[in-house]
C-alpha cells in the first residue's frame, strides 16, 4: 500500500489517510481500484481530476499549480477546486462520503469550524469539535423513514388511482348531465316562449279592459270629491255663523274664548294662544280666511268634543282613505310592469342568488331586531292593501274580472316556465364552471371539491375547503374570517399541483388583504396538518393527501416544505 | 402688574385622565413641546445678550492645588452661587456654579462621569482687581469677575469664552409667591426690583400644562443656562441624538436643538426635534483647534447654535477677541430645565485629543465580544420557537454569515419581561442551545416597564417593595405601556439596582443561558399615556428628585443596571452585550445605541451616516441603525444598499416592525440574496479590523467611526462632509444611499495621500499641490459598495467566512498593505479569545505592523501580553507595489526561515505573498526578495 506522508508544512492537510483503515472503504476502493487515492473532501466523480504525478489544474481553468498546493490550507484557483478538503477557499465545496449514510457536499467555509456537519466527522479532522460518527444510526435512521415513506407513498398512490379513478368518473358525469341539460334547456326555452305570447295576449286584453275601467273609476271619483268639498264649505259657513256671536262676519279673540271646545290643553279655559291659534295668529278672521285657514284647525276640535273621534292621529282619516285608493291603482300598475320585467331581471336576479350563497354573515339589518318588526310592519301594511285591493278588485264588473283572472293565470304559467329556464340555466353554468377547474392532470383532486378540513391551534380552527376557500374562526367563537378564496395552483412548473394559494380574503386591519398557501403533502389520508402565519396575513397550510402520492416521487420534495418561508 | 393664576385647567385635566390613556401614539409634531411651549426655555431663549447681571466676588477666591473658588452674585436679585474652577488631568477644566445656600438640594448628575475625574494641579498666575488667570499645563482660564466671564486659552489661543454674550441665568429655587388678588401692583413692583419680570409674568412659572397633562412643579422656576463663544470654530457637532446634519445648523430661525429623552412615532429628518437620546457633549472644531464641551445635566436641555454667518451680536465679541480679523466662531447656549450647572472643557487641540479627554471623563465603550460587532437578525416578532430555528437554518441553507437572533417584546408571558409566551416559546433553553450549538447567541428584550399584574413577581415584588417611580400623591406611578397599565423601576433606588440586576441571573431569568444578551427598549421612559409620550415631571424618585431633575438618565440607569445583572451573571467572566434606545453621556460603558424607529425609505438610509457619527463623536461608538427600515418595506434596492451600508457601520442588525414583510435576504430575488451575501462577508472578512478599532476606541476614545476632519482637521472642505466617514484612519467609506445610483461623488482627503478601492485595487491619488482634497465620480453598479483603503496602513483581514463569526477565531489573516507615496504602510491588529475579561490580564496580542522598503515586520506592542492563538498569516497583499518580484523570505523564532512564493499583478500594482503560515502570536519579519 502507499503511504502518504505530510505535504506542505502543517498538519491539517492530509489525504484521506483514514480510508486505508476502514475496511468497509477498503472494499468499496477494490470495486473501484482507480480512485483508491482521492484527496479529503472530494467525491469519487471528481477524483480524476487529482492525480499526484501531475501539476494540479483548476477545474476553472485559472490556474495551474504544483500537485502538492492541492488541500495545502491555502486557496490558489478562483473556484476553490484545489482546496476541496480544507476551509481555505471562500467558494469551495467539501464532500463527506458519510458511509453507512448519504454522501453529502457542505461549503468549504464548515470545514474545521468546530460544528459536525459531515456524519461520518470527516469535516472535523483538526478542530476542537469532539464528533462521534453516527452514519450508521442516520443510514438505518434514514432508511427506515424512506422505507417508510416508500409505503405510504405506494399506499397513497394506490388512493391516488382510485381518487383519479373517482375524479374522471365525476367529470363524466358531469359531462352527462350537462349534456341532459343543454337538451331540456331547449324544451324549457321553447314552453317559456310559449307561455310568454299567451301571456302577452291575455295582458292586452286586461289592459284595455283596466284603462276603461280605471276612466271611469276617475270620473266618479271627480264627483264623489267635489260633492265632499260642497259639503265641506257649507258646514264651515254654519258654523262660522254660529261662532260669530256679534254677527259682524268676522271672528274676534272672545267669540272664540266663550267655546270650551277650544280649550285644547284642558286646563280649564280658552286661552289667547289657543285662540290665537286658531285664528292664525289673528286678532280676528273674516269669512274667507276661516274656510282656508281656520275652519282646518278649528274641526278637528269640534269633531273631537262631539266623539268622532278618538285622539290627534286620526285626523288625517279623510286623506288616508284617498291615498288608499291612490295605493290600489299603483299597486295593481306596478304588479304589471314587473311581471313584463321579468325577462330582463333575470341575469341580475341570479347574480343577487348567487352573491347570497357566497354570503356567510347574516345581512347586518336582519341582525337588528327593530328593523326586523318593521319589516313585518311593513308586511302587515302589504297585507291589508292587498284585501283592499281583492275588496276594491269585487268592484270590476265581472268581464273585466274575467280579464285579469286570466291575465293572472298568464302570468303565472309564464313566471314557472321562466322559472324553469333559469334553473337549468344557472345549473348548466354551475357544471361548467365545475368543468373548468384544474382538478390535476388525472382529475385525482376532484373529490376534494365540495369536502372541508379543519386544523385547530392554541387559538384558532382553520378551515380548509379545497378549490373554494380557507377560513379561519376564533375558538371562543365568532364569525369565520375569510384568509382567502379559490385561486389556483402555484407549484412550480415541473410541480405545479404541490402549492395552492387563495387570496383576496379578508383585509386586515392596517395590512394586506389575506391569502393563504396551501403544501400538498404525500398521506394516506386527507387531512389538514399545520397552519403558520409566516408573513402578517400570509397563511401558510400544510395539507395531506394520497392525490399528491406518486410512485416515482422521492423524498426530497418533502424536505422542501418550507421553501416558500 | 398681578396675574390671576388659572386654574380652570386643572379641573379640565383631571377629568381627561380619569377617562383614560390613548394607547396610540401619533405622527403629530404638535405632540411634542417648541421651546416656546416650555416655560423655562422661553424665559431663557429671551434673556438678551449684552451685559451680564452676575459678578464674581473675586475677594471671597479661595485656592487650592486644583481648584478655585468664589462667591457670584446676580446682582439683579442679589441671589448668591458659589462657583468653582478646577482643573482636571487631559487639557480638561471644570466649571461648577450652584446656589449657594439652596432651599432644597439642587440635582448633580450621578453615573455619567465614569468615576471622579483625575484632578490635575493648577496655579494662579495672574490676579487682578478685574479677573484671575489660572494654568494648568500648556492652558488657562481668565475669569473675568463683573460681569462675569471665563475665557479658556488652549496653549496661548483663546478657545471658548463662556457668558460672554452675558446669557448666564440661574434660577434660584424661592418660595412661592402667595396669590395677592388686590396688590397686584405691589408684587409687581417686588418682582422687579428683583430682576425677576420674566418669572412673574410666566404662567408656567410655577404649573405648566401641554396638551392635556399637567405640571404641577412644585419648586417653581429653576432653570439654568450659559452661553460658550468658540473662537476660530468652523462648525459645532455632537450634542446627539438629533436626525439631522452631522455639522449643527444655526438655530437663529428654528426651534434650538432639544435634548430629552422622547419615544418619537415616525420621526421626521432634517430637524432639532428631541428624540431617544440626550448627550450634552458639543465639539467646537475648526482647522486650528478642536474642543470639547460637557454640560452635565440631567434635566430637559435645548441648546441654541448661532455660527459666524449669523450676523449677529455675536461677531462684536470676535472682535473684541481678536481685533478687526474675521474669525469665524459659533455661539452654543446651553438652556436646562432645573439642576446646576457643571462643565467640562476638553482643550483638545485636536479632534482626536478631545475624543481622548472626553471619554476620560464618561468612559469607553468596553471591548465588545466578537459576535457582537458581527451580523444580528431581529424582527418585531419572530413567531415562535420554529420560527426561530427556521429562519436561522435558512442562513446556513443559503450560505448567509450570522451571529445573532433577536426576540422582540411578543416573545414574554404577555408582555412580563423575564418570562416567556407559554406556547411559542415554551423551549426557551432548547430554542438557545440549537443557535449556540452553531456558534450563535440569542438576544431578547427587556424593558423597564412592569405590567401590573397581580400575577407577576417582578409587579408584586416592586409593589411591595416601593421599587416604583411614584406620581406627584406619592403613590406608585402608572402610566399606559405595551402591556397596558404598568409602573416603572425606580433605577435611582440603589436596592432597585441590586434586585433588577440579579432579576438576569440564570436562576432567576429562567430559559435565559450564559449565551443570551439583552435589549433595553423604551426605557426614554416611553409612557404612552404621558406628556410627550414619556414620564410626568413631577414624578418623584428615591432621594425625593423629580423626574424632570433625572429624566435623562433614566435610560443610563437602566443599562448600567442591566450591565451589572450580566456582569455577575457570568461571575465577572464574559462580557456583556446590551443593545439601548435611551441614552446619555456615558452610556457607551454599557450598551450599544441604535437611532430607534426609523422607516423603509432613502432619506433614512441617508441619515444613519450623521446620526451615527453625531453619537460618534460624543463617546458612542458601537452605534447603528435598522437595517432596511423599521416602519414600512423596503425595495429589493433600498434592502440591498442598506445592507451594504450597515455592513460598514458598528452596529449591524436587521430589524423590522411586525406589520411590515417578512425580509429575510432569501425572499427577495436570486441577484439581491447574492448581493446582500456580498455585503455580510465583507463585514465578515473585515471582522479583525473592527475588533482592533473597538480595542482601540477602549483605548484611546477614538471613535470606531469618525468624520474625516478627525484625521484630516487642517482640511475646512471635509467639515460638513456627513456622506462619507473614515474606520479608524484606514478606510473610507462611502456608502450609496440613493436609488439608482450609476456614481456616487467622493471626497477623497488629505493632499499626497493615496486611496485604493478596495474591490479594484485602483489608486486614486490626492495632489499634493493643492491643500484640500480631490473630488471624484466614482462609478458604481449594484454590487458595488464604495471603500477606500488610506494608502500607508495596514488592514487586517480573515478571508475564510464562517457561518459564525465565533468560529472563526483560529483562521488565519491576510494583512492588505496598502503603500503611501514613500512606499511604506503601517497598521495594528489586536487579537484575544473574543469572549472573555482575560485580555485585562495581558491574554491578547496587539501587534504593530510596519511596511518599509522591502519588509513587513510584527512587533508586540505590549511585550508583556500573550495570548495562545492557532492563527496564523496566510496571506500579505501589497497594494501599490510598482514592480514584480517572485519570492519572499519569513523569519521568526518558532519558524526560522522559510521562502515564500509570490504573485504579482502588474495591471493592479497587486503583490500577494502566498502563505507566510507564521503564527500570529510570534513576532515576524517578512522580505521581498
Amino acid at each position: 500500500m502507499l503511504v502518504i506522508g505530510r505535504i506542505g508544512s502543517f498538519e491539517r492537510m492530509f489525504y484521506n489517510a483514514h480510508l486505508v483503515f476502514s475496511s468497509l472503504v477498503v472494499l468499496l476502493q477494490v470495486s473501484h481500484a482507480s480512485e483508491i487515492l482521492r484527496p479529503r473532501g472530494v467525491s469519487i466523480s471528481k477524483a480524476s481530476f487529482y492525480v499526484p504525478e501531475r501539476d494540479f489544474t483548476c477545474m476553472d481553468g485559472s490556474a495551474t499549480v504544483p500537485f502538492i498546493y492541492v488541500n495545502d490550507d491555502y486557496c490558489d484557483c478562483e473556484d476553490g477546486s484545489d482546496e476541496p478538503g480544507t476551509p481555505a477557499c471562500p467558494n469551495g465545496t467539501f464532500h463527506c462520503t458519510n458511509a453507512g449514510h448519504k454522501p453529502l457536499n457542505i461549503p468549504s467555509s464548515r470545514v474545521n469550524d468546530g460544528i459536525c456537519d459531515c456524519c461520518d466527522t470527516s469535516d472535523e479532522y483538526a478542530s476542537q469539535a469532539s464528533c462521534v460518527n453516527n452514519c450508521n444510526e442516520l443510514g438505518r435512521a434514514a432508511r427506515a423513514e424512506a422505507q417508510k415513506l416508500a409505503e405510504l407513498t405506494k399506499q397513497g398512490s394506490e388512493l391516488r388511482i382510485q381518487l383519479s379513478k373517482k375524479g374522471k368518473q365525476i367529470r363524466q358525469e358531469k359531462q352527462e348531465k350537462l349534456n341532459q341539460l343543454e337538451k331540456d334547456l331547449g324544451e324549457a326555452e321553447r314552453l317559456k316562449k310559449e307561455k310568454e305570447g299567451l301571456k302577452i295576449a291575455a295582458e292586452d286584453l286586461e289592459g284595455s279592459a283596466l284603462k276603461q275601467y280605471q276612466q271611469e273609476e276617475e270620473e266618479r271619483k271627480q264627483a264623489q270629491n267635489e260633492e265632499e268639498k260642497r259639503e265641506n264649505e257649507q258646514e264651515a259657513f254654519e258654523y262660522f255663523h254660529k261662532l260669530d256671536s256679534n254677527q259682524d262676519g268676522k271672528l274676534q279673540l272672545s267669540e272664540l274664548q266663550v267655546r270650551q271646545t277650544f280649550d285644547s290643553n284642558r286646563d280649564g279655559e280658552v286661552s289667547d294662544d289657543e285662540a290665537k291659534f286658531l285664528l292664525n295668529q289673528q286678532e280676528e278672521m273674516s269669512w274667507e280666511d276661516f274656510v282656508i285657514s281656520g275652519w282646518p284647525r278649528m274641526k278637528p276640535l269640534l269633531m273631537l268634543d262631539k266623539g268622532l273621534f278618538q285622539g290627534p292621529d286620526s285626523t288625517h282619516t279623510a286623506k288616508q282613505e284617498g291615498d288608499n285608493n291612490q295605493e290600489e291603482k299603483e299597486h295593481i300598475s306596478e304588479g304589471k310592469e314587473e311581471e313584463l320585467d321579468h325577462s330582463e331581471d333575470d341575469e341580475d336576479e341570479e347574480e343577487e342568488e348567487e352573491e347570497d350563497d357566497k354570503l356567510y354573515e347574516p345581512h347586518p339589518e336582519e341582525e337588528d331586531p327593530s328593523a326586523y318588526e318593521e319589516d313585518e310592519e311593513e308586511g302587515e301594511t302589504a297585507n291589508e292593501a292587498k284585501g283592499e285591493v281583492e275588496e276594491a278588485a269585487s268592484k270590476y264588473d265581472e268581464e273585466t274580472q274575467r280579464l285579469i283572472n286570466e291575465a293572472n293565470q298568464a302570468r303565472s304559467e309564464f313566471e314557472e316556465a321562466d322559472r324553469n329556464v333559469r334553473d337549468i340555466q344557472r345549473e348548466i353554468q354551475q357544471i361548467k364552471d365545475t368543468l373548468l377547474k384544474d382538478y390535476g392532470s388525472e382529475e385525482e383532486f376532484a373529490p376534494l371539491d365540495g369536502e372541508c378540513f379543519e386544523f385547530t391551534d392554541n387559538e384558532y380552527i382553520y378551515k380548509l375547503c379545497p378549490f373554494d376557500q380557507a377560513t379561519q374562526r376564533s375558538k371562543s367563537g365568532g364569525a369565520d374570517t375569510r384568509l382567502g378564496s379559490w385561486s389556483g395552483w402555484i407549484g412550480a412548473d415541473d410541480d405545479k399541483y404541490r402549492t395552492m394559494l387563495f387570496d383576496g380574503g379578508q383585509s386586515c386591519w392596517n395590512g394586506p388583504q389575506r391569502s393563504t398557501k396551501v403544501k400538498l403533502l404525500c398521506g394516506t389520508e386527507h387531512a389538514l396538518k399545520s397552519v403558520s402565519e409566516p408573513n402578517r396575513c400570509e397563511y401558510f397550510f400544510e395539507f395531506v393527501t394520497p392525490a399528491v402520492c406518486l410512485q416515482l416521487d422521492s423524498g426530497d420534495k418533502q424536505d422542501n416544505i418550507k421553501d416558500e418561508l | 402688574m398681578k396675574k390671576i393664576r388659572q386654574c380652570f385647567g386643572i379641573v379640565l385635566w383631571l377629568i381627561i385622565v380619569s377617562l383614560g390613556c390613548n394607547p396610540v401614539q401619533s405622527v403629530d409634531r404638535n405632540n411634542f413641546k417648541t421651546c416656546e411651549q416650555s416655560s423655562f426655555c422661553r424665559r431663557s431663549r429671551r434673556v438678551k445678550p449684552g451685559q451680564s447681571p452676575y459678578q464674581l466676588h473675586l475677594n471671597t477666591l479661595s485656592v487650592g492645588s486644583s481648584s478655585i473658588s468664589a462667591e457670584l452674585v446676580n446682582y439683579n436679585n442679589l441671589a448668591k452661587f458659589k462657583f468653582e474652577l478646577s482643573a482636571i488631568k487631559e487639557e480638561t477644566f471644570r466649571m461648577k456654579i450652584s446656589e449657594l445656600s439652596p432651599i432644597r438640594p439642587r440635582y448633580e448628575v450621578e453615573s455619567a462621569l465614569v468615576s471622579e475625574p483625575e484632578l490635575d494641579t493648577l496655579k494662579i498666575i495672574e490676579q487682578t482687581a478685574d479677573h484671575v488667570t489660572v494654568q494648568a499645563g500648556a492652558n488657562e482660564a481668565k475669569v473675568f469677575a463683573a460681569p462675569f466671564r471665563v475665557d479658556l486659552y488652549s496653549h496661548g489661543q483663546l478657545v471658548i469664552s463662556s457668558n460672554a454674550r452675558g446669557l448666564l441665568k440661574f434660577e434660584h429655587y424661592r418660595k412661592k409667591p402667595e396669590p395677592k388678588a388686590e396688590e397686584g401692583a405691589g408684587a409687581a413692583e417686588e418682582a422687579e426690583a428683583a430682576g425677576e419680570e420674566d418669572i412673574e409674568a410666566d404662567p408656567g412659572a410655577w404649573e405648566e400644562n401641554f396638551k392635556s397633562h399637567h405640571d404641577t412643579k412644585p419648586y417653581g422656576p429653576a432653570a439654568v443656562a450659559l452661553d460658550f463663544s468658540f473662537v476660530g470654530a468652523h462648525h459645532a457637532y455632537g450634542i446627539p441624538e438629533h436626525a439631522d446634519s452631522f455639522a449643527l445648523k444655526s438655530t437663529k430661525n428654528t426651534d434650538p436643538y432639544r435634548l430629552y429623552n422622547l419615544d418619537v412615532f415616525e420621526y421626521e429628518l432634517w430637524n432639532p426635534m428631541a428624540l431617544y437620546g440626550s448627550v450634552p457633549f458639543l465639539i467646537a472644531h475648526g482647522p486650528a483647534r478642536t474642543v470639547g464641551v460637557l454640560w452635565l445635566n440631567a434635566a430637559e436641555t435645548w441648546v441654541d447654535i448661532l455660527s459666524s454667518g449669523d450676523q449677529t451680536v455675536v461677531s462684536s465679541i470676535v472682535n473684541f477677541v481678536s481685533g478687526s480679523d474675521p474669525t469665524p466662531q459659533v455661539d452654543a447656549h446651553f438652556i436646562s430645565e432645573t439642576g446646576i450647572i457643571d462643565v467640562f472643557f476638553n482643550l483638545g487641540p485636536r479632534p482626536l485629543d478631545v475624543f481622548r479627554q472626553y471619554t476620560k471623563l464618561t468612559g469607553t465603550a468596553p471591548l465588545p465580544q466578537y459576535f457582537a460587532i458581527a451580523y444580528h437578525q431581529s424582527r418585531w416578532n419572530y413567531n415562535d420557537q420554529d420560527d426561530v430555528r427556521m429562519v436561522e437554518s435558512k442562513f446556513d441553507e443559503h450560505d448567509l454569515p450570522l451571529d445573532v437572533m433577536w426576540l422582540d417584546i411578543e416573545h414574554t408571558d404577555n408582555k412580563k419581561y423575564f418570562t416567556w409566551d407559554h406556547l411559542r416559546f415554551s423551549q426557551p433553553t432548547e430554542m438557545t442551545q440549537n443557535l449556540t450549538a452553531h456558534g450563535r447567541k440569542l438576544v431578547v428584550i427587556v424593558d423597564p416597564h412592569i405590567k401590573r399584574d397581580g400575577s407577576y413577581f417582578l409587579h408584586n415584588d416592586a409593589e411591595s417593595n416601593g421599587y416604583y417611580v411614584k406620581n406627584k400623591e406619592g403613590r406608585d406611578f402608572e402610566g399606559w405601556c405595551w402591556p397596558g397599565s404598568s409602573s416603572y423601576l425606580d433605577f435611582l433606588n440603589p436596592a432597585v439596582q441590586d434586585y433588577y440586576a440579579q432579576r438576569y441571573s440564570l436562576d432567576n431569568f429562567k430559559g435565559s443561558t450564559e449565551d443570551t444578551y439583552i435589549w433595553n427598549d423604551m426605557n426614554e421612559p416611553s409612557v404612552f399615556s404621558g406628556p410627550e409620550v414619556t414620564m410626568h415631571k413631577d414624578c418623584v424618585h428615591h432621594g425625593g428628585w423629580e423626574h424632570r431633575e433625572i429624566h435623562n438618565i433614566y435610560a443610563l440607569l437602566n443599562t448600567k443596571v442591566t450591565f451589572n445583572g450580566l456582569f455577575r451573571r457570568s461571575e465577572g467572566k464574559l462580557r456583556p452585550f446590551i443593545l439601548t434606545r435611551g441614552h446619555f453621556a456615558g452610556s457607551q460603558r454599557y450598551a450599544a445605541v441604535w437611532t430607534g424607529d426609523n422607516a423603509a425609505d432613502w432619506a433614512h438610509l441617508r441619515i444613519t451616516v450623521p446620526m451615527c457619527l453625531s453619537l460618534s463623536v460624543s463617546g458612542i461608538s458601537f452605534c447603528g441603525a435598522d437595517v432596511g427600515g423599521f416602519f414600512r418595506s423596503p425595495d429589493e434596492e433600498l434592502i440591498t444598499r442598506w445592507y451594504q451600508a450597515a455592513a460598514f457601520q458598528p452596529f449591524f442588525r436587521s430589524h423590522a416592525h411586525i406589520d411590515t414583510k417578512r425580509r429575510e435576504p432569501w425572499l427577495f430575488g436570486e441577484e439581491t440574496l447574492g448581493v446582500i451575501r456580498e455585503a455580510l462577508r465583507k463585514r465578515y472578512s473585515l471582522l479583525p479590523l473592527w475588533y482592533t478599532l473597538f480595542r482601540e476606541h477602549e483605548l484611546t476614545g477614538a471613535p470606531v467611526m469618525q468624520p474625516l476632519w478627525a484625521q484630516f482637521p487642517t482640511e475646512t472642505d471635509t467639515f460638513a462632509i456627513d456622506d462619507e466617514y473614515l474606520l479608524g484612519d484606514r478606510l473610507l467609506v462611502h456608502p450609496v444611499t440613493e436609488a439608482e445610483a450609476s456614481s456616487v461623488t467622493v471626497y477623497f482627503p488629505g493632499p499626497g495621500q493615496i486611496w485604493y478601492d478596495m474591490d479594484s485595487y485602483e489608486a486614486i491619488h490626492v495632489s499634493s499641490k493643492h491643500s484640500g482634497g480631490r473630488t471624484e465620480q466614482i462609478p458604481v453598479n449594484i454590487r458595488k459598495v464604495p471603500v477606500f483603503q488610506r494608502g500607508g496602513t495596514i488592514v487586517p483581514k480573515k478571508e475564510r467566512i464562517r457561518r459564525a463569526a465565533s468560529l472563526s477565531l483560529d483562521d488565519p489573516f491576510t494583512l492588505l498593505v496598502a503603500l503611501d507615496v514613500n512606499g511604506t504602510a503601517s497598521g495594528t491588529v489586536y487579537i484575544d479569545d473574543g469572549r472573555s475579561y482575560e485580555y485585562k490580564q495581558g491574554k491578547y496580542l496587539y501587534l504593530d505592523l510596519k511596511f518599509e522598503g522591502k519588509t513587513l515586520t510584527s512587533r508586540f506592542i505590549d511585550k508583556n501580553s500573550k495570548f495562545p492563538t492557532k492563527a496564523w498569516l496566510e496571506r500579505v497583499v501589497i497594494i501599490g507595489w510598482p514592480s514584480a518580484v517572485s519570492k519572499a523570505r519569513i523569519e521568526s523564532k518558532g519558524m526560522g526561515t522559510n521562502v515564500l512564493e509570490a504573485s504579482y499583478n502588474s495591471a493592479a500594482h497587486l503583490l500577494v505573498v502566498r502563505k507566510p503560515a507564521v503564527s500570529m502570536a510570534e513576532e515576524w519579519t517578512l522580505s521581498l526578495l
